[in-house]
């Protein structure tokens, strides 16, 4: 790949093919790390103390490493143990992720689940609904509205953070344009990565934006 | 027969005792009033009737079955206590209300939701549905809420809130309605409207239990009156005995009291 | 339970960390290598190289295709021990740590034996001769024709690099950065004043008609120290058995005229390597 043949549009379509790695790493980690995060959160308030300790020991220890050093562990950490190498790449940083963001999401989920007024739940139990009912039915929404502004800031973090599976050798968008500085000596590629960025996050705030919006109905 | 029978209950807070051996009974059709300061262990009374609160001790009868006994060891599932609260209902002092539902959405849902476990849900969903429909624009009809039905909690004042919470209490036809301090977060140019609504339904024999600082009212609507003080039952009888001749000093003084604040 | 295997898996990390910062007796996972690793790849019929972009020892053609003097041998020795080439772009920080976990099986690609490579690493016997020069702008090239003129510049090197340590034997100002790349970067932009590159890489990527045609190379800091000269060899799994069966290919392919041919391609003839007798 000399200087050459760095066409925009050729750089474009190798820059699309990390994105689409990048893409597939943030739809998934959000997919498996918001119903964890929810069963963590409600481990995090449970009754049962070895549970909850057990719950915040592990937020505590993801949230306060760094989450490169995860991906190194998730990675590497298996085979060297035990031999043990049925984790793809991609898998062992898509875990990663999903670890890490779900004990973010966990804390935001309780700190939304805390803040809707005791006062529902006890509605909900002299109309004679059930726990799951209440949950559900009652709160859900109501913890959904108050998580919406967090959970954008989280996001976005997100489709930044992506980018740390190069670590593992993950071909994301950004290590596909820093490909061009090893091959070509051209760094223009890697500024260009910033569009892509730029574009997804932009379409993810419009996107909480508009949700924001639609939940206004109600306070 | 009483409708509801309360004997020896007792509650604890930790180390601090709330409630003291409360026993009374009440009339189905007849409407009880608590008044008491605040502390007083009154509300605490009206939380443990609707077991969020479950007392240390003592039974609570309605219709002659036992639905709490402190001495019955077995711990109650939850399915069991959903079943015995739907005896009671309750109105808030802060309504409570769903904030994502409209005013017929909060008066259906709990209604809805129990008509699933009908046996006959699935073939008569719309019937049942439409039943329940019509049975929740019937009571914020009568609550005078004809043209508020879709909106929002947050688009109503706080008295039409209170209005949609004792329509949505009602909806599940409870044996007995228990309503909380139901003025006391009120603007006091909204009391009024929420206090005609309680009367109107004394006037149609709900069985009720109220729990209020407005004295003149609860002498003017309620049957029977329990004066509480540290947790305990000072005196109870009928307004006339509580309010123009009463023996007791500790009564005598709170209804002073009252009198010179209000 | 959650928490326990968490500490297990950090302590995993720990100590692949510690393998990687040069600690580097501690073999990894070696029930493998223990019994034969020439075995182990035959049996899954792949030999996973791991690689940078790094021309002419591994880069990509036009359709994608890894080329490259090292790319095209690691191909005829995985032909040679009848399992196919996979070549993997990986961190290159992460090379021992990739080796040692098997999620690759050599690591080819232009690597200098150094003290901390062969001490971690099953190396291969040299195959190409290196030296680390200096990089700076064609246009200033004439005042830094000798080692004494360099004192006055601000280099970049990669980070724990041949080339680090021959600016640190020197004494010269320097900044270590991410890889070769990245230094041939901050010269052409400026930010550092020279660099100091393998030979091999510079005489691929700078000068007319490359990459970098306002940079040039002038002093050979390996002559200009009288140090020894650099080797290039191939990194294995400690213990492992393809190092000699790749000395053997490679002997047999020197002898056959096979390297020489392929390094006339890449334009490296002048700094192959005889196999030791």
């Amino acid at each position: 790949m000399s200087a050459s043949t760095a066409t925009l549009s050729s750089v474009t379509l190798t820059l699309l093919e990390g994105f689409g790695t990048t893409a597939q790493l943030f739809v998934l980690t959000l997919v498996f790390a918001l119903p964890l995060g929810l069963l963590l959160s409600f481990g995090s308030m449970s009754r049962f103390m070895p549970l909850r300790a057990a719950v915040k020991t592990v937020v505590w220890v993801i949230r306060g490493t760094p989450l490169m050093l995860q991906i190194l562990v998730i990675f590497f950490g298996p085979r060297l143990l035990w031999g043990f190498d049925l984790l793809s790449r991609f898998v062992a940083a898509l875990i990663a992720f999903v670890i890490n963001y779900a004990c973010y999401f966990s804390e935001i989920f309780r700190g939304g689940i805390q803040s809707v007024p005791r006062g529902q739940y006890e509605a909900g139990q002299v109309l004679g609904m059930t726990r799951s009912q209440i949950f559900f039915r009652v709160t859900l929404m109501q913890v959904i509205k108050r998580v919406i502004p967090p959970m954008g800031n989280e996001f976005i973090n997100l489709v930044k953070d992506t980018a740390l599976a190069r670590t593992i050798a993950v071909y994301e968008v950004l290590w596909m344009g820093e490909s061009y500085i090893k091959s070509a000596g051209l760094i223009w590629p890697m500024f260009y990565t910033a569009v892509f960025y730029l574009v997804f996050n932009g379409i993810l705030v419009l996107l909480f934006g508009w949700l924001e919006k639609k939940l206004d109905y109600f306070r | 027969m009483p409708i509801l029978e309360v004997n020896h209950i007792s509650k604890n807070f930790g180390p601090t005792r709330v409630l003291t051996d409360i026993s009374f009974s009440l009339e189905r059709g007849k409407a009880l009033a608590i008044i008491g300061s605040s502390g007083s262990g009154k509300t605490t009374l009206l939380r443990c009737l609707n077991f969020l609160e479950t007392p240390n001790d003592g039974q609570i009868i309605v219709n002659g079955k036992t639905l709490f006994d402190a001495a019955d060891h077995a711990a109650k599932s939850d399915a069991e206590i959903r079943k015995r609260r739907l005896h009671f209902g309750m109105v808030f002092q802060s309504f409570n209300l769903f904030p994502q539902y409209t005013a017929l959405e909060n008066v259906m849902l709990a209604s809805l939701l129990l008509a699933k476990e009908r046996p006959d849900y699935k073939q008569n969903r719309r019937e049942i549905h439409e039943e329940i429909e019509h049975q929740a624009i019937d009571l914020l009809s009568r609550m005078s809420l004809e043209g508020r039905m879709s909106h929002y909690p947050h688009q109503l004042s706080g008295g039409q809130q209170q209005r949609v919470a004792i329509a949505r209490a009602l909806a599940l036809h409870p044996d007995i309605l228990c309503f909380d301090e139901p003025t006391s977060a009120l603007d006091p140019e909204l009391t009024g409207e929420v206090l005609r609504v309680i009367r109107s339904l004394a006037e149609q024999r709900t069985t009720m239990i109220i729990v209020t600082h407005e004295m003149a009212f609860a002498r003017d609507v309620a049957d029977h009156i329990l004066f509480m003080d540290g947790g305990v039952i000072v005196e109870q009888g009928t307004p006339e005995a509580l309010f123009e001749n009463t023996q007791n000093e500790r009564t005598r003084a709170f209804l002073h009291r009252f009198s010179q604040n209000s | 339970m959650k928490t326990k295997k968490f500490l297990a898996l950090l302590l995993a990390g720990l100590v692949g960390v510690s393998m990687l910062t040069g600690c580097g007796q501690t073999a990894g996972n070696n029930n493998e290598t223990a019994e034969s690793d020439l075995a182990y790849v035959q049996d899954k019929g792949t030999l996973v190289i791991g690689i940078t972009d790094f021309a002419p020892m591994d880069y990509r053609d036009e359709n994608g295709e890894w080329i490259g003097f090292d790319a095209d041998m690691a191909r005829a020795f995985a032909e040679n021990i009848g399992v196919q080439a996979e070549f993997i772009e990986i961190n290159w920080d992460n090379k021992i740590m990739e080796l040692n976990s098997q999620a690759i099986d050599a690591v080819w690609n232009g690597m200098t034996l150094t003290d901390e490579v062969t001490s971690s690493m099953s190396c291969s016997a040299p195959y190409c001769i290196n030296a680390q020069v200096v990089v700076v702008p064609a246009d200033v090239a004439g005042q830094y024709q000798d080692a004494a003129s360099l004192s006055a510049l601000n280099f970049a090197v990669e980070s724990g690099s041949a080339g680090e340590d021959a600016a640190q034997a020197l004494g010269l100002n320097y900044t270590a950065v991410q890889s070769q790349a990245y230094a041939l970067m901050e010269v052409a932009s400026g930010a550092s004043d020279a660099c100091v590159i393998d030979l091999l890489m510079a005489g691929a990527m700078i000068g007319e008609g490359t990459s970098y045609p306002d940079l040039t190379y002038t002093v050979n800091l390996n002559e200009a120290s009288g140090s020894e000269s650099e080797y290039y060899g191939v990194g294995f799994r400690q213990g492992s058995d393809l190092t000699d069966a790749f000395n053997e290919f490679y002997a047999a392919a020197y002898a056959d005229g096979t390297v020489e041919a392929l390094a006339r391609t890449y334009g490296v003839q002048e700094s192959i390597v005889a196999p030791a007798e």
